[in-house]
């Protein structure tokens, strides 16, 4: 569904991705592991059109992003690609970026009802029953700054899920919460995952990438060092850095 | 410090007490060590006149061509006055609306400026025989045939100026459309510019303004005759009977004459001054034909006041809605326009902030009709206050616009949102809701600010309130009113405000 060919990107100077490839098909779900400063936000961010990139193609479901480097490249063409890839692609952030001024309710119902053109009535239901699945229908007419952290980053989820998206990106949704909240938030990405959504998630989560993963990444450096199952990579690594970082979070 | 030595602070308390004895004995000496103010002329070897040189020609006015100098009539009169007295004269320029009151403080020996002698005058200051007779002139455009003498004003546009008896002759007739000035060369401006039907002022004036102007046309027979006197301090008796002797002197050998003749103000009304005595008996018992009556009693000032409160509250509200457009438009220019939208908004921005409100009405006012462009008081003053506050507004918007964390952003754009929809329902009510205080405060300032646009006729709260004022005397009582006026209206405006960014605050 997804197809990463031949990326560069640099930021401003420094260099971070030389011609990675990446596949991802419908329905399988890749853990993107590695260090601090890796390029992992960079990876999802390219994705989803937050970030340009200077060379290589993007391409989902046949929509292709180019880097504005390439002769293919259309800055007109891109903002409309851009457009219809974020309707396929959800994503949810790591400060999770509710928006503060509107109530959980409102913030689900925004995109719905202003960029789909849904009727408020039927978004407010489909906000509803996504409340539901996150197991916070109760905080419908709350604010944002009244709810903990991992109740906002679940709301982050619904709102992202109102948008009826084929394919999901997280990234670290869950490392700006306290540990006690981590399992919640965890346990809807596993039901959604479990309802076949295309997955993409940049975590520290090791335990979880092992569990839910049909593929892992591991990136240093914007090079993906070792890719495969979760098995092969947690239980059988063969690079040594990979041993390295992985030695660190499994003990 | 809660434990503060009682002594220590016995001595320091003693210590600013006599400090401010001190010096307050030290500014008291100044006015008050002479027993009388004709002693300490002669003694000092000069006399402080006391005028205001913005009144305009011919009284006393800056020579255009050596604007260092003071000329005028009346420079001419007070320079042969100190000549008599063998003293030098040391100019004191001061608003001409609060004169008496400065004469009174002891700014100044003498107030010697086109200061009519009235009766409600008499009673805070002395005056010295006439040396003038004054009336008022009707002056029109030349093209225009309407008007022919004071009855034709009825249901006229008629300009004059603040405080003058002309004014309060114009507001008798009941059905005149009075624009007040304060200056003598707006009126006639306004005058031709066709925004007023006609101007209505002392004689000195119209002949020295309107005389020389093709456009305009001087008609009828003066009016309203009246006495300029030389104002002294009500005790101030010898001063006054001394310069009673030197109008004397200057009067009958034929000097004052030659002034006014010199300044073009002489005419045969003037004859009348050498009746004094006659004279002095008949404007003390029957005041000039005007009889201008003091508004001391709340019932009388207060609709005056509460009229200029709702001038000043329309053009507050009205300018500070142009200022949050407009100042809007501004910041999205600067911040997500193209590179030609970004240098039209700073430019924008840095001139309305680097120039004085007071140039910029000016300029819409009386500077645009010579481009073509003749705006009224009321439109003037809108665009004048709005435009102006809207270089800070917009300064403001994207101080806030520019504190939402681009996470917001990200996520909206994620979810699809266009640029504008994120600006007008993502950033712009965050960004709202920081700009709220330091907007409520520009409102509160720009609600005080509105008291500059009385530089273009327009009679607010703070106008009206000088105009009470220097008609009464009464600055005290009637400026707490006027304060508590602003400030009945601009307190609810900071609960308001406050109870708001409370509201807002709650989703924090
Ligand atoms: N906006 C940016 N400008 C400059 N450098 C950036 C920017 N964003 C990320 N980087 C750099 O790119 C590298 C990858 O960052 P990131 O994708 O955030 O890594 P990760 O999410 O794995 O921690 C880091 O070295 C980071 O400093
Ligand atoms: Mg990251």
């Amino acid at each position: 569904m997804i197809e990463i060919s031949n990326l560069f990107k640099q930021h401003g100077q420094q260099p971070l991705f030389n011609g990675l490839n990446l596949e991802l098909e419908k329905g399988s779900v890749v853990a993107v592991i590695g260090p601090s400063g890796s390029g992992k936000s960079t990876l999802l961010r390219c994705i989803n059109g937050l970030e340009y990139f200077q060379k290589g193609c993007i391409s989902v479901d046949g929509q292709k992003l180019y880097g504005v480097n390439e002769q293919s490249y259309n800055k007109a063409d891109e903002d409309c690609t851009v457009k219809k890839i974020r309707r396929r692609i959800g994503m949810v952030f790591q400060q999770f970026n509710l928006f503060p001024h509107m109530t959980v309710l409102n913030n689900i119902t925004e995109a719905p009802v202003c960029v789909m053109g849904i009727s408020r009535a039927e978004a407010e239901a489909v906000a509803i029953s996504l409340l539901q699945k996150v197991h916070l229908e109760e905080k419908a007419q709350s604010y944002p700054a009244q709810l903990s952290g991992g109740e906002q980053q679940r709301v982050a989820i619904a709102r992202a899920l109102a948008m009826k998206p084929e394919a999901m990106l997280f990234d670290e949704p869950t490392s700006s919460l306290d540990p006690e909240m981590i399992e919640e938030v965890l346990l809807v990405v596993k039901d959604l995952v479990s309802e076949g959504m295309t997955t993409m998630i940049a975590t520290h989560e090791m335990g979880f990438a092992r569990d839910v993963s049909t593929h892992v990444i591991f990136l240093e450096k914007g090079n993906i060092v070792e890719r495969g199952s979760p098995k092969k990579i947690f239980s059988n690594p063969k690079n040594k850095r990979t041993k390295m970082f992985l030695s660190r979070f499994m003990k | 410090m809660k434990h503060m030595n009682r002594k220590h602070f016995i001595i320091r308390t003693v210590s600013i007490l006599q400090i401010c004895f001190f010096m307050m004995y030290f500014f008291m000496t100044d006015t008050f060590a002479y027993q009388d103010t004709l002693e300490k002329i002669k003694s000092s070897g000069v006399l402080t006149w006391g005028f205001d040189a913005d009144g305009g020609a011919p009284y006393v006015f800056h020579d255009p061509k050596h604007p260092s100098k003071l000329i005028g009539f009346e420079v001419d009169i007070v320079e042969a006055i100190a000549r008599e007295l063998g003293v030098k004269v040391q100019n004191f320029q001061n608003e001409w609306d609060s004169i008496l009151l400065s004469l009174q403080r002891g700014d100044f020996d003498i107030a010697l400026n086109g200061i009519e002698i009235t009766s409600d005058r008499e009673q805070s200051v002395l005056f010295t025989r006439p040396y003038f007779v004054y009336a008022e002139q009707i002056v029109v455009r030349d093209s225009d045939n309407r008007i022919h003498r004071l009855d034709d004003l009825h249901g006229k546009k008629v300009g004059t100026l603040y405080n003058t008896v002309a004014k309060r002759m114009l507001e008798e007739m009941g059905d005149v459309a009075v624009s007040t000035y304060s200056g003598q060369v707006e009126p006639f401006k306004d005058l031709s510019l066709n925004r007023i039907d006609a101007v209505l002022v002392d004689l000195p004036i119209a002949f020295y303004y309107a005389a020389p102007n093709p456009q305009l046309r001087m008609v009828g027979e003066p009016v309203g005759e009246g006495y300029y006197g030389i104002a002294v301090r009500k005790e101030e008796t010898a001063l006054a009977e001394e310069l009673n002797i030197i109008i004397e002197k200057i009067l009958r050998s034929g000097e004052l004459k030659k002034i006014y003749e010199r300044w073009g103000v002489w005419n045969t009304s003037q004859e009348k001054l050498f009746l004094h005595e006659g004279l002095l008996q008949k404007y003390t018992e029957s005041p000039p034909s005007i009889s201008e009556k003091v508004p001391l009693r709340v019932t009388t000032f207060l609709p005056t006041l509460l009229k200029g409160a709702l001038v000043t509250v329309g053009i507050s509200i009205l300018s500070m809605m142009l200022a949050v457009v407009l100042g809007l438009i501004l910041a999205i220019m600067r911040l997500y326009g193209n590179k030609w939208l970004q240098r039209v908004s700073t430019a924008y921005i840095e001139f309305y902030r680097g120039t004085p409100l007071l140039i910029q009405l000016y300029i819409l006012y009386y500077g645009l009709p010579n481009i073509g462009i003749t705006l009224s008081a009321f439109i003037a003053a809108i665009l004048g206050l709005g435009m102006n506050y809207a270089a800070y507004e917009s300064e403001i918007y994207r101080a806030g616009i520019q504190a939402i964390p681009k996470g917001q952003t990200e996520a909206a754009l994620s979810l699809c949102m266009s640029g504008r929809l994120i600006l007008r329902r993502i950033i712009l009510p965050q960004a709202f809701r920081i700009a709220i205080p330091p907007m409520t405060n520009d409102f509160i300032a720009l609600f005080k600010d509105s008291s500059l646009v009385s530089v273009i006729a327009m009679v607010e709260l703070t106008k009206s309130y000088s105009m009470l004022a220097a008609a009464s005397m009464n600055f005290f009582q009637l400026g707490i009113i006027t304060a508590l006026l602003y400030f009945g209206m601009s307190y609810p405006l900071s609960i308001y405000a406050r109870r708001l960014e409370r509201k807002l605050k709650s989703y924090d």
